[in-house]
């Protein structure tokens, strides 16, 4: 199934060509869940990555569905 | 360790060893609990009786990264609160090699008498008439002092809305290129030092009398094992070297939580073209720079030097409260009018925040449109003029609410909210109608509970008990001279075991982590009984009436925590 993801932050940087308007076409197994996402994206765990859905914080265990648009981001604390 | 007190009505000056009473306090802890025992509460904030005080932090002076925040306490004119104002740059590090503790600006000069105050590399303070400054904007006045003074030099001055009083008059500080753009923003202190007749503090950075260090070993291996701690926080150590605080635009909007058109939306159109991301991209195409470092001693360089697409420098830092308060909340979606506005507010000597608010309520009541530059332009160019109209924009979004008849005003005891929307972030809307500064984010950010999902942001359950907490975290830190921003650092566990124990080896104390909550309760308190004095109540802890009852989009929730919660947030 294909996720379209949306890279915030320093997170793009490995991605040449990602362009912020059309986000990162991400192929991944069916009943993939977020952490799978993230894991495959190399984001670690650790790094605090949060994954967003029409303003929803998604929990690590959540499944995916094909063609879910979704916001990634490391954790942000203020300012 | 002294206190330098300078009389403003007979122009004396006196030094003193710090009294026993204020032993052990720095920053907000020293600014707060001095105001609370020395200025009658009900005083006319741009009156006499207030003082205006400058303190650097705990550590300031010190050779631990990241800490060269100074506070800035009195009691504002524009909440009518105690107030502590916490700016960068340069000068917390000065005073703090000078072994300066304090400094308390106690009386008023009579009407037309301007005045600087110098203090040389010994430490020694004196009056200097400033006639010749007065009406002078801060990028003017800081280019001259620094020229008369030497460049090893730090300002803190006020532009022309301090000299005129004006509510929302910020005092700017010197960054390490010597420019004015750093701010002790909110509250209207930069008021209250015009009210005073003082328009800059000038001081020395030549200073080789830091209070000493009990262990200096020891508080070198903590200095640096605090500052890997702080480059190994990817917030810290990644995020903001790159895009600043700016980086937080496009989280907030993906949240729905980025207060837009004078918070009736939580998310803004074209929030992209003014976002973190593109600030960089635009940055680095015009020759600017990404990573500043902005104050001394820092690691974290979360400032910027924004240029025009000439490559011309236009400002420095242009920072996400600013990009919200001058494009969220006003509709504008261009970056280069917002870093104008940032810069002639660090010019006039203004708080961007209140000023962009200011200008969002005019929007709202029907004076301008949304999303019209050149209307803002202008709103700037009337407050520079001191027009009927500049006044009561300089005097911040209360002001303007009042004069148009407008009811949604986004403030809590006359400050404005910050940019997190409390209805989609309740913690923070317990922050803004709690903390006794008034709406303020700094005092106390929930935001990190959500992305770590210990909580949910729209729900009522522990928003209390966060904001609590890091309200406590705030005061505590804000005593020491500690950036926010190095200040996450503090949460993972070998950065607070470093910080503790740089604590410890510079005071030869042997403080626990328990101290830390002390010491923020303490802080608070203090503050808390300045405001009941000053007649203050409980129905001043609440929000604006329209957070309760207007669904913000695209969650389309309100207020949801009863004014019971909001009561109990100091259970202390």
């Amino acid at each position: 199934m294909k996720v379209n993801v949306t890279l915030l932050g320093t997170l793009s940087s490995r991605y040449p060509d990602y362009l912020p308007d059309r986000g990162l076409e991400v192929e991944i197994s069916d009943g993939a869940k977020v952490d799978d996402l993230l894991a495959h994206l190399e984001i670690s765990a650790t790094q605090g990555a949060v994954v967003i859905q029409d303003g929803r914080i998604l929990h690590r265990e959540e499944t995916l569905t094909d063609g879910q648009r979704v916001t990634i981001f490391l954790a942000m604390y203020g300012g | 360790m002294k206190f330098i007190k300078v009389n403003m009505t007979n122009k004396m000056i006196g030094y003193e060893e710090v009294p026993v009473a204020y032993l052990g306090l720095g920053g907000r802890g020293l600014t707060s609990i001095m105001i609370n025992n020395e200025v009658p509460a009900r005083c006319d904030a741009l009156g006499p009786e207030n003082k205006l005080i400058f303190a650097p932090g705990l550590l300031s002076g010190t050779p631990l990264v990241n800490t060269s925040r100074i506070s800035v306490g009195a009691k504002s004119p524009l909440t009518g609160t105690i107030k502590e104002s916490n700016a960068g740059g340069t000068i917390a590090a000065a005073l703090g090699r000078l072994g300066i503790t304090a400094i308390i600006v106690e009386g008023q000069a009579a009407a037309g008498e301007l005045f600087i105050l110098r203090i040389d590399e010994n430490g020694e303070a004196g009056l200097v008439p400033a006639q010749e400054y007065q009406g002078m904007r801060t990028y003017a006045l800081t280019e001259k002092l620094l020229e008369t003074y030497g460049k090893k030099t730090s300002v803190m001055c006020i532009g022309p809305a301090g000299e005129n009083r004006l509510k929302a008059a910020s005092i700017q500080a010197s960054d390490i290129d010597g420019r004015p753009c750093r701010a002790a923003g909110r509250g209207g202190l930069g008021a209250v030092m015009g009210s005073k007749g003082l328009k800059a503090l000038v001081v020395d950075q030549r200073g080789i009398s830091p209070d000493a260090i009990a262990d200096p070993e020891t508080f070198k291996e903590a200095a640096k094992a605090f500052a890997k701690a702080v480059k190994d926080h990817p917030f810290s150590g990644q995020l903001l070297p790159n895009l600043g605080t700016a980086g937080l635009v496009g989280p907030v909007n993906s949240m729905g939580a980025f207060p837009s058109y004078n918070a009736t939306k939580g998310v803004m159109t074209g929030w992209e073209k003014i976002s973190g991301e593109a600030m960089l991209q635009l940055i680095n195409q015009r020759g600017g720079n990404p990573s500043h470092m902005g104050c001394a001693q820092c690691i974290v360089h979360c400032s910027n030097e924004y240029n025009d697409p000439q490559g011309k420098y236009v400002t420095s830092s242009l920072e996400y409260e600013t990009i919200w308060s001058m494009g969220g909340m006003t509709g504008i979606d261009d970056l280069d009018t917002i870093a104008r506005l940032d810069f002639l507010c660090d010019d006039l000597g203004l708080d961007t925040m209140s000023t962009g608010v200011a200008m969002a309520v005019a929007m709202d009541a029907g004076y301008k449109n949304f999303g019209d530059g050149p209307a803002a332009l202008q709103m700037m160019e009337e407050i520079a003029q001191g027009s009927a109209l500049g006044v009561i924009l300089g005097n911040g979004p209360k002001a303007v609410g009042l004069h148009f008849n407008h009811a949604r005003v986004p403030v809590v005891k006359g400050q404005s909210i910050a940019a997190y929307d409390p209805r989609a972030m309740q913690g923070n809307g317990v922050s803004y109608a709690t903390s006794p500064m008034g709406a303020d984010h700094t005092a106390g950010n929930v935001i990190g509970e959500y992305m770590a999902q210990k909580l949910d942001p729209l729900k009522a359950e522990g928003q209390v008990e966060a904001s609590r907490n890091t309200q406590i975290a705030m005061a505590a830190v804000d005593c020491t001279g500690l950036c926010l921003l190095a200040s996450f650092a503090l949460t993972t566990p070998e950065g607070a075991m470093a910080f503790l124990q740089a604590m410890n080896a510079k005071f030869g104390t042997q403080l626990g982590p328990e101290a830390i909550p002390q010491s923020g309760i303490r802080v608070l308190q203090a503050e808390r009984e300045f405001n009941k004095k000053a007649g203050f109540t409980n129905l001043d802890d609440r929000l604006p009436e329209f957070f309760y009852k207007e669904p913000l989009p695209p969650h389309n929730t309100v207020v949801v925590i009863s004014d019971q919660e909001m009561d109990s947030t100091f259970n202390f």
